[in-house]
């Protein structure tokens, strides 16, 4: 029996000969990505039937470094392709034979239909419908808040197939085609004059029953496993996200704005480093635990902390820069910014859940106190109030 | 258990332990408000007599702390700051020190006073014997039963220097920091707890046939409580664990402020949640909510710890 050390050590080494063997920056990126998904190295921790080599995640995330170290593309598929992930885990074998090698070879993107108009926090309550006709399925409705949406082959899709039962029972998932006429793609303008995110206006598209995952009516179950990637995936990124600037530059714009020594700005930056510094703490402590529960409760706190943080910062920006903060656009820089930060920061209370779901969602899963009671629980789609 | 000897080294008779497991051991005084004079003594004491490196004192003292027969405070708070002064009014001349001594913790019960006191050499600490002539210990009335402070007045009291001359307000502060591990973790451990006080209330109390902890407005109270608490704990054992590395005073500052303010609003939201009952004397909301005001100004208030991280960090 060898030690994980040693195993980790020879696990290493392989990895670094595959690279050396088959990787330089010049390499063409199509020979590459269909030899790394040949030996398995694009997806590790999935079975070696269906694309990995059956390794840990966190062999798998040793491989993933061994390839970020020399600068290789493709690899980690198996925790950062949500698209991916979720065929894997529900789809059929067909569908892992057809939808994963293009995928793990990096030729198809995906994006995500799940919000919609009148569906963002109560998900659940999604409208738009999916109606069987022949092989296909005919889609009608409207999504929102879809990044990458016009470079997406694939729209992970949850529409509403049966409308006479209860709202979580009625949902199907689709990988939906996106270039087809009945998908039309139209930027978001934002508060913050920037265009990230789209709206996805769905007539009469077509998705083959072949791309529906799970069975009709299974959605919901579908969804929590690509919400658990996606929010695992947000959590690596949130641990692994190095502050660069430790004090949000708060000090170093009063001291350009001259009020570095005004006794009550001076409080309020260091009230603000306190929240910034003792976030990260908690990202360590979520790193370093061995007990699961702990990490999980501190990382799902991350999320409301990073709320604060980015409000209290903009304000206390604001605060520093006085008037200035009511001028705008590119001759009036140090508004501008301050501007800019003080409305994104609506990009992390509000996206992926509201700062008040989440607290619900603290409330309920971490702190296991009870759920607001739902008269509609049991209630037909059709019926629901609206 | 040997916890009156964790900081004091073996050779005094101690576990020769570090802050790490100080902070362990604070976590739980703090989740039950222990009142006993552990921070004064087994804390306070023991880390400024090892700052003053003094090896008469150390083993006059420490092996008697340790083996739980002698009781020891630390005098150093003048007027209304709880910081050791630069300079301080309390003064030492031929042998006596005369002058008086605010928010002296634990001292009504101490066999032994450690006072910061001028001299001619600088300000320096002085060993006094509180039952000797011309000390007067007055207990102060606590917001925290469970926090005894007194104010002791010197007037020609006999004292011995302890230490280097014009080492006091170093060694006081290096002492000070160091016992501050031990505040905090005692800050998070009833932080939590009080966290803990309410998420049970919020499941066992019913009002309009649900428990309160299903109103989004309690809901959400409880959350914010639960980031509080976690984050105390957090900053509480990062600054354990990383005591003396570069830039550690920056975060203890840090720490100090944040986790003051946090138990603070813990204790305090924690009545709230518990509405009426929360509002009467004999729930033990209120003793943590007192515990948290009064450890907020214990070793220096927050908005001071702000003001020396800035300074810490050249701002």
């Amino acid at each position: 029996m060898t030690s994980p050390d040693t195993q980790d050590e020879a696990l290493r080494r392989e990895v670094r000969d595959w690279l050396a063997a088959n990787w330089s920056p010049g390499t063409d990126r199509a020979t590459f990505a269909a030899a790394m998904l040949a030996a398995g190295w694009t997806a590790a921790s999935w079975e070696p039937d269906c694309y990995g080599r059956g390794l840990t995640d966190r062999q798998s995330r040793l491989v993933t470094a061994e390839f970020a170290a020399v600068g290789a593309p493709g690899s980690g598929h198996d925790r950062a392709d949500l698209f991916a992930c979720t065929i894997h885990d529900r789809g059929s074998q067909e569908q892992k034979r057809r939808l994963l090698p293009p995928a793990l070879r990096g030729e198809t993107k995906s994006c995500l239909l799940y919000s919609e108009p009148g569906a963002g926090s109560d998900l659940a309550g999604l409208r738009t419908r999916a109606e069987r006709d022949g092989d296909d399925w005919v889609v009608n409705g409207q999504k929102v808040w879809t990044s990458f949406a016009t470079t997406a082959d694939y729209g992970m899709l949850v529409a509403r197939t049966n409308p006479d039962v209860p709202k979580h029972n009625g949902i199907t998932f689709f990988m939906l085609p996106m270039r087809q006429p009945g998908v039309e793609v139209r930027p978001i303008h934002q508060i913050t004059g920037e265009s990230e995110f789209n709206e996805v206006f769905l007539t009469d598209a077509r998705v083959p029953d072949a791309n529906r995952i799970g069975e009709p009516g299974e959605g919901w179950a579908v969804l929590q496993v690509a919400l658990g990637y996606e929010r695992r995936l947000m959590g690596d990124v949130a641990r692994t996200a190095r502050r660069k600037e430790k004090s949000s530059g708060l000090v170093e714009l009063a001291r350009e704005a001259g009020c570095l020594g005004d006794a009550h700005i001076r409080q309020q930056i260091a009230r603000t480093q306190a929240l910034a510094t003792v976030n990260r703490w908690n990202n360590q402590r979520a790193k370093t635990s061995t007990d699961r529960a702990e990490a999980a409760t501190l990382l799902a706190l991350g999320k409301i902390a990073m709320s604060r943080i980015l409000h209290e910062t903009a304000r206390v920006q604001t605060e520093i820069v006085g008037a200035e903060s009511m001028l705008t656009g590119p001759e009036n820089p140090v508004g501008d910014a301050v501007t800019f930060r003080a409305l994104n920061a609506y990009f992390t209370s509000i996206g992926g859940g509201t700062d008040q779901i989440q607290r619900n969602i603290i409330g309920e899963r971490v702190l296991g106190l009870p759920k607001e009671p739902d008269p509609y629980r049991d209630a037909p789609f059709r019926d629901l109030p609206h | 258990m040997g916890l009156l000897g964790l900081l004091v080294p073996e050779q005094y008779g101690g576990a020769g332990a570090g802050l790490v497991e100080l902070g362990v051991v604070a976590e739980e005084l703090g989740r039950v408000l222990f009142a006993g004079p552990y921070l004064s003594t087994a804390v306070l004491a023991v880390n400024l007599v090892l700052a003053l490196d003094d090896p008469q004192q150390c083993a006059a003292v420490l092996p008697a702390i340790a083996a739980g027969r002698s009781r020891v405070a630390v005098a150093f708070a003048e007027g209304a700051a709880t910081r050791p002064p630069a300079q301080p009014t309390t003064s030492f001349r031929d042998g006596l020190i005369s002058g008086e001594k605010r928010f002296v913790l634990d001292a009504e019960t101490a066999d032994l006073l450690y006072v910061l006191a001028s001299a001619d050499t600088g300000p320096g600490v002085f060993a006094v014997d509180p039952a000797g002539p011309g000390v007067t210990v007055e207990p102060l009335t606590t917001v925290d039963p469970s926090r005894r402070l007194c104010l002791v007045r010197f007037a020609d009291a006999p004292a011995t220097a302890v230490g280097a001359a014009g080492s006091g307000v170093a060694a006081l502060t290096a002492a000070l920091d160091r016992s501050a591990v031990a505040l905090l973790g005692e800050q998070a451990g009833a932080a939590r707890f009080a966290m803990e006080m309410a998420r049970d209330y919020a499941t066992t109390r019913y009002q309009f046939g649900r428990a309160i902890g299903s109103f989004q407005a309690v809901k959400h109270m409880c959350a914010d409580m639960l980031l509080e608490a976690e984050s105390t704990v957090s900053a509480a054992r990062h600054v354990a664990a990383t005591a003396g590395s570069t830039g550690w005073i920056a975060d203890l500052a840090l720490a100090q402020a944040y986790c003051s303010d946090a138990f603070v609003f813990v204790g305090a939201t924690n009545i709230q949640v518990h509405g009426g009952i929360g509002f009467t004397w004999e729930h033990p909301a209120h003793r943590y909510l007192r515990r948290a005001r009064s450890d907020a100004h214990l070793f220096g208030s927050p908005a001071w710890h702000r003001e020396r991280h800035l300074q810490e960090i050249g701002a």
